[in-house]
């Protein structure tokens, strides 16, 4: 299963839509400007994500983790490694971060940060198809890459393909980069492509 | 009868709900879907000083409109949607406004976290449930992690810096140490493998080699004091110590090399300057470093000023030049050890940048200051040190090495008539002065043949009964005299008892001067009671 141009132009439109509400909210909350890049998406299938990922991010990542069910079930995640998380934090509270294990205070930054960008992009995906989607309250993790994907890949059932979106921060002449997973059944796929073809039929 | 499955739910919900409030860890209350509070549990009740009755049934905007104000009702449009907000501290400080529980930990409000979540039935979302928790003691833990993780960071640049000084430090010292090595190897494998040595290369090769076994000796003076300031081993020998007479001795060794350069070397040494508690070595070293400092960076034909003056329960001495002065730049850091202004003056002067951390270091000791000025580079510089003045009862009082000389008695010298032979003024006046204050009646003469004249004119009852002289005169004057004066005497069948006066630590002067006919000696800078000592032991002699 792959996207074509089309289906691909129209994700990244509708997931910019959140980026856009997310950024906005924390230009809000920090009293500064916070935006977010237009996304780069790509599609895999879940077993292949950890041979995605691997190239393109440091093994000792943060990442904050929710799952959401309703209609569409699947599990969304933001992973940053954890250097560039402790200077997201710094830049966005203008207080040094500690190490992340020792820190809950910034720990708890990011769970928000992580928690603003998945609300704002499912919340999109939920509005587009018409669903009510519920969320799990927002997990951080510390730990590596491989022990990140194992947690969404074991015990689950059927197939499943994962969307990568390259979510790059700037803020303060800085540029952080961090990954948005979005897990979700073929069915559950299928559905949401659907959804942004007729989107994309009722913008034009 | 069977058991009533909807009415046990019923109750296990309102036993729940009744459990949830009487949390008291943690805040919690929950709306309807309108917003109006249904549960209030007993933390919010303790803390929000509102008591459920109160709040229960009332609508959140009413009870706390800056929760909108701050544009908290996004979150709670959020929850009505099913969604999940984290609140964090670092972004929120807090989701209502609570006093602080302890205000020792220095919050004005109660910082917070929590969330903002949809209470929801199936699919369907009924109403908002908001959880709030105090973090003040986490806050006041990861601040202090935070300044010890800074203290452990400035430790680490701060011992980082030290190596590298101490790296440089090195390098300078086996650079220092070598060159004066390389001079005395030098010459005395000349003197060794030349045949035709004459009178004349043989004194200057011993000349150029002792002088640099000198320079190397203080260098190691100077590493082993620093060591032994570093280890906190150095002992001050605390005496009343007259700044003065430190001052007087200092010029008499500086004098030559300064008048090898012409430079103009001035005392102004104020007579009501009073005593200070001092270590005498330690003191003289502090005056050599400065005198010989001021020399060094001095041009010749250039001028050398030092002055001692009482200021207010201080005694001040200062050293100024007309020398290359200190550039603003560098001026906070002359007192530094191991710096010097930069790489080329270092070569141009040498050393090892151990001699103003060494005049801090001791000054501080003493309990007194020390500062440098300098209007600029080329224009000259100052150096100020502050002591403060000895008290009648630290006069009194015994210390170390002093205690002997406080405790002992000034022995009277009432009649004896003394010479002194000096041809430096001020320390011809300051000896005089101690010499008629125990009762001698005192004749100066500042030149041999002066001193000569006033012996061979006077008659016997006005005839001097002890001569005391300085060795180290120009033009060799003390060793002229002692030659005459005995040469005269053996004319007139009489012996003067005569004190030769000696710069600090000159065994080679102690050596010749006994040697040319002294019969005591006595080191400089003078000590008041040691020379009536030593004037009233030549009488006791030269009687018996």
């Amino acid at each position: 299963m792959e996207l074509t141009t089309i289906q691909q132009d129209g994700l990244v439109e509708v997931i910019n839509i959140g980026f856009g509400r997310a950024a906005a909210s924390l230009s809000k909350l920090t009293g500064q400007r916070v935006q977010l890049e237009v996304p780069q998406i790509t599609m895999c299938p879940v077993d292949e994500l950890s041979d995605r990922l691997r190239p393109v991010i440091s093994s000792e990542v943060a990442s904050v983790h929710q799952i959401f069910s309703g209609s569409v079930v699947g599990d969304a995640l933001l992973i940053i490694d954890q250097q560039s998380a402790a200077i997201l934090k710094e830049l966005l509270t203008s207080e040094r971060a500690m190490p992340l294990e020792i820190d809950a205070s910034a720990r708890e930054v990011l769970t928000e940060v992580g928690n603003i960008l998945l609300n704002a992009c499912l919340g999109t995906f939920g509005n587009l198809l018409h669903v009510q989607v519920s969320f799990s309250v927002p997990q951080l993790t510390l730990e590596t890459l491989e022990g990140v994907v194992t947690s969404i890949t074991v015990n689950r059932e059927g197939l499943r393909y994962a969307l990568i979106v390259h979510a790059a921060f700037r803020l303060k002449n800085s540029s952080l980069t961090g990954y948005l997973i979005i897990v979700l059944s073929v069915a559950s796929i299928e559905r949401l492509i659907r959804a942004i073809e007729q989107w994309e039929r009722d913008q034009h | 009868m069977a058991p009533d499955l909807a009415t046990d739910a019923a109750r296990l919900s309102r036993a729940l709900v009744r459990w949830f409030c009487e949390l008291t860890y943690q805040g919690m209350f929950a709306t309807d879907r309108d917003l109006r509070v249904i549960v209030w549990n007993r933390w919010m009740e303790v803390h929000a000083k509102r008591p459920a009755a109160d709040v229960i049934g009332r609508s959140l905007v009413e009870l706390y409109p800056d929760l909108f104000t701050r544009g908290m009702d996004q979150y709670y449009r959020d929850a009505q949607a099913g969604r999940i907000s984290v609140i964090s501290y670092g972004l929120h400080r807090h989701i209502l406004r609570l006093p602080a529980t302890n205000p020792a930990l220095g919050f004005n409000e109660m910082p917070q976290s929590g969330r903002i979540e949809p209470l929801s039935d199936g699919d369907e979302v009924i109403g908002t449930v908001t959880t709030i928790e105090d973090i003040s003691d986490r806050l006041a833990s990861e601040g202090e992690l935070r300044k010890q993780i800074e203290v452990q960071k400035m430790a680490r640049v701060v011992a980082e810096k030290a190596v590298r000084a101490k790296d440089e430090f090195l390098s300078t010292v086996s650079h220092e140490i070598r060159n004066p090595l390389n001079a005395v190897l030098g010459w005395t494998r000349m003197l060794i493998e030349r045949k035709d040595v004459d009178a004349e290369m043989l004194a200057r090769a011993l000349h150029i080699i002792d002088r640099n076994a000198h320079a190397q000796a203080r260098m190691i003076d100077d590493l082993l004091d620093v060591a032994r300031i570093a280890s906190g081993k150095l002992r001050l020998e605390m005496q009343p110590v007259d700044v003065r007479s430190v001052a007087l001795a200092t010029l008499d060794v500086i004098g030559p090399s300064a008048q090898a350069k012409q430079i103009d070397i001035r005392a102004s040494l104020d007579p009501a300057t009073p005593p200070v508690l001092g270590d005498q070595q330690r003191l003289q070293q502090v005056v050599g470093n400065l005198l010989s400092n001021a020399v060094k960076f001095t041009g010749t034909g250039g001028a050398v000023e030092i002055a001692v003056l009482p200021v207010g329960k201080l005694v001040r001495l200062s050293v100024s030049d007309s020398g290359q002065g200190i550039s603003p730049e560098f001026l906070p850091f002359v007192f530094e050890r191991f710096r010097q202004s930069d790489g080329s003056s270092a070569r141009r002067h040498g050393g090892l940048g151990l001699g103003l951390a060494l005049v801090r270091e001791f000054v501080e000791l003493h309990g007194g200051t020390v500062r440098a000025e300098s209007p600029g580079e080329h224009r000259g510089a100052t150096f100020t040190i502050d002591l403060p003045a000895a008290t009648s009862a630290e006069m009194t009082q015994p210390h170390g090495r002093g205690a002997a000389a406080a405790r002992r008695q000034t022995p009277s010298l009432t009649g004896i008539r003394v010479l002194i032979l000096e041809d430096e003024i001020d320390s011809r006046e300051l000896m005089a002065e101690a010499l008629t204050s125990c009762g001698a009646e005192v004749v100066t003469a500042s030149s041999a043949k002066e001193a000569l004249e006033t012996i061979g004119c006077s008659g016997d009852t006005s005839t001097p009964q002890v001569v005391v002289s300085d060795f180290a005169m120009a033009d060799n004057e003390g060793f002229v005299f002692i030659q005459e004066l005995r040469a005269l005497e053996r004319e007139r069948g009489s012996r003067f008892p005569a004190i030769a006066l000696i710069g600090y630590a000159n065994a080679e002067d102690r050596r010749r001067a006994l040697a040319a006919g002294f019969d005591q000696h006595l080191a400089k800078p003078i000590d008041r009671v040691a020379l009536a000592e030593a004037v009233a032991r030549a009488v006791r002699e030269s009687a018996a």
